[in-house]
């Protein structure tokens, strides 16, 4: 039988689709941000010589990196909901889920690149009077974040294409809208091709836009 | 002005600093030298604390850096007063440890800029005057990695002195130099050694100990087996493994 792509005009099936576009792209933002935010902590957090700091940054990592990402949004939404009347709203839970997932990942990430910084850089400004802190933040991130863009492009590219499990706790997202086509009509293929290509996209954006800040960072100093 | 008393320092079972002693005047040249894994880099980096000691204390300007007196027992001085003692030590590595993602100028201004010592203004003009200093004043917008390696040291001097250090501590600042470049991170050093600086110099250049040395302190397994005049050093050493360690150096430059 032949592919019927005309299927996207019928319906408003193409405004469906694009409406779960802009849902996946929003989550998948918000929850980019809140992995940032995490990962820099726990990475930080799992460097600490303080105990339990990290002990608990290595907890994270080992539960949010050890366990699947659909149990975990299981868990978060129906889990907390029905045992502990935790109740977050299919967004909320959506964006907390992927970004406490990806964020045991980019804090392996932070982790690695400031672990990557000769070690002489942070000698060098404690030598000068400057604090721990003050040297993390102006001389060793600032070279470490250089490094960790092509770890994270893969991340993020990653954590876009999770999101596409954020359909089973309801979120109306491109996976979703596409399953509900489906039902109705069974193109299959040429739904699911379309969105696999509206992933594609994305992707090929976020790929680009790291690539461009890489060079931008090149320019500005860092060529070591 | 730096004063060392039964300092001792273990790398976990090793024992690398055996009771060391030594005191330091203002406006003194001291250059330690000694074989290779003596100690002498471990003992300068003890003096801003850059390596922890297992006993004894070091004191700079009659203040204690790193280990303090707390309810009768040794412990770890607070950071903060730490950063403060450590403003007071200038430091310059062999590898220069120069920040790569900041300009030349940047390097020299963040330290003052970043603790509030100086404004904007006065730290790039500082920045300037010190870049003059060591003959660098046109590189001031350049980035470490766009230089020589005698330019980097002497830039890293230059970073060093924006802090105005009370001393001087120099780990071995031409050993990753091409023998040509040596020439002009020794010269910025002897500039400043005429200025009064109070310098500690861990080194190989022979020539430098000779010349601008107060007291050349030689080290040895850990230990500080003589100290004196270069000209008593260089010429009758009372220490055989003196001897044995100048002969080997000596005949080879």
């Amino acid at each position: 039988m032949a592919l019927d792509f005309g299927i996207l005009w019928q319906d408003g099936n193409l405004p469906l689709l694009l409406q779960g576009l802009w849902v996946t792209i929003r989550m998948t933002f918000l929850a980019l941000i809140l992995s940032c935010f995490i990962g820099l902590v726990i990475g930080l957090g799992s460097m600490s010589k303080v105990k339990w700091i990290s002990g608990i940054s290595a907890t994270y990592l080992a539960w949010f990196r050890g366990t699947p990402l659909l149990v975990q949004l299981m868990l978060l939404y129906y889990g907390l909901a029905i045992s502990l009347h935790i109740d977050f709203s299919a967004s909320v839970a959506g964006v907390l889920g992927l970004g406490m997932y990806s964020g045991a990942y980019v804090s392996e990430i932070v982790r690695g690149a400031i672990q990557s910084i000769d070690r002489g850089q942070m000698e060098a400004g404690r030598s000068l009077g400057l604090s721990h802190w003050q040297t993390m933040f102006k001389v060793i991130l600032p070279q470490a974040i250089r490094r960790m863009l092509p770890p994270l492009a893969n991340e993020f590219i990653a954590l876009t294409k999770n999101s596409s499990l954020l359909s089973v706790i309801t979120v109306a997202e491109l996976m979703r809208a596409a399953n509900t086509i489906v039902a109705d009509n069974y193109k299959y293929f040429e739904i699911y091709l379309t969105i696999a290509i509206f992933y594609f996209v994305v992707n090929f954006v976020i790929s680009t836009l790291i690539k461009i800040l890489e060079r931008k960072l090149n320019v500005e100093g860092v060529r070591s | 002005m730096i004063e060392i008393t039964n300092l001792d320092k273990y790398y976990g079972s090793h024992h690398v600093l055996k009771g060391i002693n030594l005191s330091i005047q203002k406006g003194e040249v001291v250059v330690i030298i000694g074989p290779s894994g003596s100690g002498k880099s471990t003992l300068l980096r003890c003096m801003n604390y850059l390596e922890p000691i297992q006993s004894g204390q070091i004191m700079i300007e009659n203040e204690p850096i790193g280990m303090i007196e707390h309810n009768g027992k040794q412990r770890e001085m607070p950071q903060k007063n730490l950063n403060k003692m450590r403003e007071k030590v200038g430091m310059v590595f062999q590898n220069f440890n120069l920040f790569p993602h900041l300009s030349v100028r940047d390097n020299i201004t963040l330290s003052p800029l970043t603790l509030g010592k100086m404004n904007k203004n006065t730290a790039n003009k500082t920045a300037y005057s010190l870049l003059a200093k060591v003959g660098l004043a046109d590189r001031a917008t350049a980035f470490p990695d766009q230089l020589s390696g005698g330019q980097k040291q002497r830039v890293a001097i230059a970073r060093a002195l924006a802090m105005k250090p009370h001393v001087m501590l120099f780990d071995e600042p031409t050993s990753a130099l091409d023998p040509e470049l040596i020439g002009e991170v020794l010269d910025a050093m002897k500039e400043l050694a005429k200025e009064g600086m109070t310098m500690i110099v861990v080194t190989h250049e022979m020539g430098f100990a000779k010349e601008m040395a107060d007291r050349v302190v030689v080290m040895d397994q850990g230990q500080i087996i003589e100290a004196g005049t270069p000209g008593v050093i260089f010429t009758n050493p009372a220490q055989e493994r003196t001897k044995v360690f100048l002969h080997k150096v000596l005949t080879h430059s």
